[in-house]
């Protein structure tokens, strides 16, 4: 614990942050139960990833990481437009997005 | 040549044609149906007759399918053999329709009953103009066909339904061998073709087997019920009269005969022998059956089956001669004698029999279907036209001096004393017993007293039904001398009449004596022995002579019956069970069962729950890291 708090501003601070934003992503994933919230959980893994990214780029002097994330980041785009589109026409089809209720491929 | 080839053609579809409007257009009206089939039978006597008449002989065909190098033709071939078979075929044909139009008057069925006569004497024709042997097997299924829809018209009649069951697949076991031979015949010697193998004969380049001619027996043995496929023909008795009159006795049994002169020259020794002998005990086994049968059609049906045991006999003695003559010439000539003395024999005996069997209809149609002898007498008086034309078809058939089976039954006695003293004394002691069973039949059932209430009431039949039985009286007493004396016969069989085994000299004295010697024993004893009582003398005076031939005549069906019931059917069981619990149940079955339990576990993976899943996906994760790693190494 020591080394990593008295460097608390290199690059594994950043990547403590960025384990932790993926961890909250990833339990609430796991439990939680409203399809648009798991949604949000799965974008703040995604976004999790791109802050290591970043940090990686700046400790490491090179430009691949910001590219990758710029490139990340407009295919996440275009990814919440059409997960949020299939998330509205659900409720619409079956007024719920509790995935309890969405159990209908089940044997 | 060419208008005579559209004469051939037109005799063989006319009755195809009839069938098929009966079948699609007339089937609710009876008396069209049977004017229209009658009417078609007409044309084929006289269609027959005209090409009698133009005396022209030719033969061609067409190609039907080709497999590679093998080809399927269809062809007619109107030789001699084929021109007399035609003229029986069409004229008794004929007779038997106009005898139908009266017999079947009241029928419900009647446009069905027609229209199978139709097509049977499509297919009869079919097989009589064929010039292969695989058109003669198509036709030759085809009356198997129409035989069975013919014996199994009271089909709501068990009894039928059974007859008409068993005579089918009897005839399928014969018509096996028969395919195996075809295909046999068309192996060794290239074609099947009757023209072709006869000039592969001449130029000594046919390939001789024993085992070709006796598979194309085993067809004829079905067809015409020879031992030991006899069983059949009895039961078909269940048929309407008429019927067993044109199929089970004058047409279509005696297409076998037909087949085995027209395949004369695949004929070796060995088989000839073994056919020979099948036809002597067959016509032994059915005169001793006939005798203690009380149904009036059954004593017609076991005549019939020994009629044609003499004649696949007298085929068969064709070439005793063989083994002492050299060369191939010889070998001809025997052959031909025996083709000669068959197609004789069953010439007449269509005929007489058709006769027979008409007049036995009119009597059942005149004591309204009473069919026991036992229960008929005294209707002589009653029947007059019937009784002097039944009459006149017993004399024919024990061979009367100057009537027809006389003479045709006299070349066969000839021919055997000539070739084989065993067969000959088989043969004369079943004349014996021919001239017995058909005296007593005649006697119980005309002479003495009515016996029953139907008999009493019995009257003659109408016109319609005695024109026939009239005719065919005439052809029975002129239809053998015409083939020495009134010089019809040269033109109606040409080379086949000159083939016909004559005794001259001693011979024809011993042959005169011995047949005359035979009928008036069996006749005399016959006439003397039974009395006009409703019960069998026979039974009352020698049960258990009696009891012997009864067993004798139903072994045969025993042993069938054992042989389906104990061995085949057990068979079966063990072929079912295999099939049901080794093939379907555990190779189909386990192998079926094991990816359905596959799936089930597979598919309890299906939870519903996507956290489940989100488990499953993190499991597949680490999985591939650790494979990625190398830890899975």
């Amino acid at each position: 614990m020591m080394p990593l708090l008295a460097n608390v501003y290199g690059l594994p601070s950043y990547l403590l942050v960025a384990s932790l934003l993926f961890a909250i992503g990833f339990f609430g994933v796991l439990l939680r139960k409203n399809t648009l919230v798991i949604y949000m959980c799965l974008e703040l893994m995604l976004l999790a990833s791109t802050l290591a990214l970043v940090a990686f780029s700046k400790f490491n002097g090179t430009l691949d990481g910001n590219v990758f994330v710029f490139f990340v980041l407009t295919i996440a785009a275009a990814e919440v437009a059409v997960g949020l589109a299939i998330i509205v026409a659900l409720f619409r089809q079956r007024h719920t997005v509790q995935v309890e209720e969405l159990n209908h491929l089940k044997h | 040549m060419h208008s005579m080839l559209s004469h051939a053609i037109l005799i063989l579809l006319l009755p195809l044609a009839s069938a098929a409007l009966i079948a699609f257009f007339l089937r609710q009206r009876g008396a069209v149906a049977s004017y229209l089939s009658t009417g078609t039978a007409g044309a084929i006597a006289a269609i027959s007759i005209i090409l009698l008449q133009h005396g022209e002989r030719f033969e061609a065909s067409v190609e039907w399918l080709r497999f590679g190098s093998f080809t399927l033709s269809l062809g007619i071939k109107y030789d001699d053999l084929a021109a007399l078979m035609l003229f029986i075929v069409g004229f008794v044909g004929f007779l038997i329709h106009l005898f139908s139009l009266g017999y079947m008057h009241d029928d419900s069925a009647r446009a069905r009953f027609f229209g199978g006569l139709s097509i049977f004497m499509f297919s009869m024709i079919g097989i009589v103009l064929a010039n292969n042997l695989f058109m003669i097997f198509i036709f030759w299924e085809l009356v198997g066909f129409s035989s069975w829809l013919l014996i199994n018209h009271y089909h709501q009649k068990q009894s039928a339904a059974d007859a008409s069951k068993k005579a089918f697949i009897v005839n399928r076991v014969g018509d096996f061998g028969f395919l195996l031979g075809i295909v046999w015949c068309y192996w060794a010697n290239g074609t099947v073709n009757f023209t072709e193998l006869g000039q592969l004969g001449e130029t000594h380049g046919l390939v001789f087997s024993t085992a070709i001619p006796l598979l194309l027996f085993c067809g004829a043995m079905g067809k015409s019920a020879q031992m030991p496929l006899q069983v059949w023909l009895p039961d078909a008795m269940e048929g309407p009269t008429p019927v067993s009159a044109l199929i089970h006795a004058a047409t279509m049994v005696a297409a076998g005969i037909f087949m085995l002169c027209r395949i004369n020259v695949l004929m070796v020794a060995d088989a000839l022998t073994v056919i020979m002998w099948v036809g002597t005990v067959t016509a032994l086994y059915a005169a001793l059956c006939a005798i203690v049968q009380r149904d009036i059609k059954k004593v017609l049906a076991y005549s019939t089956l020994s009629q044609l045991g003499y004649m696949v006999a007298a085929f068969g003695l064709g070439s005793l001669t063989f083994k002492h003559e050299m060369g191939g010439a010889v070998h001809e000539m025997a052959i031909a004698a025996g083709v000669g003395a068959a197609m004789f024999h069953l010439t007449t005996h269509a005929f007489f029999k058709a006769l027979m069997f008409l007049g036995s209809g009119s009597v059942i149609h005149g004591c309204h279907h009473e069919q026991d002898i036992f229960k008929m007498g005294g209707l002589a008086k009653k029947m007059p036209v019937t009784f002097a034309t039944f009459t006149i078809g017993v004399l024919a058939i024990i061979g009367f001096p100057f009537l027809a089976g006389f003479f045709s039954k006299d070349a066969i006695l000839y021919l055997a004393m000539e070739k084989n003293t065993a067969v000959f004394a088989v043969l004369a002691l079943t004349a014996v017993l021919t001239s017995f069973y058909m005296v007593r039949l005649w006697k119980i059932t005309f002479l003495g007293v009515s016996r029953s209430e139907d008999a009493s009431h019995a009257h003659e039949s109408g016109l319609v039904m005695t024109l026939p039985l009239i005719i065919l009286a005439v052809l029975s007493i002129i239809g053998a001398t015409g083939w020495f004396g009134l010089g019809l016969y040269p033109k109606l069989a040409g080379s086949i009449a000159e083939l016909i085994p004559e005794a001259h000299g001693s011979a024809h004295t011993t042959i005169f004596a011995v047949s005359l010697a035979v009928m008036t024993i069996g006749a005399g004893s016959a006439l003397f022995f039974y009395k006009t009582a409703a019960d069998d003398t026979l039974e009352v005076k020698a049960g258990g002579l009696f009891r012997l031939l009864t067993g004798l005549k139903e072994s045969f069906d025993k042993v069938y019956d054992y042989y389906v019931a104990k061995v085949q059917q057990r068979f079966a069981m063990l072929v079912y069970f295999l099939e049901k619990f080794v093939l379907e149940g555990a190779i189909i079955g386990g192998g079926s069962g094991l990816v359905g339990l596959v799936g089930r576990g597979i598919r309890a993976l299906y939870t519903g729950s996507l956290h489940t899943y989100v488990y499953w996906f993190l499991l597949g994760a680490v999985v591939l890291w650790a494979f990625a790693a190398g830890l899975l190494h």
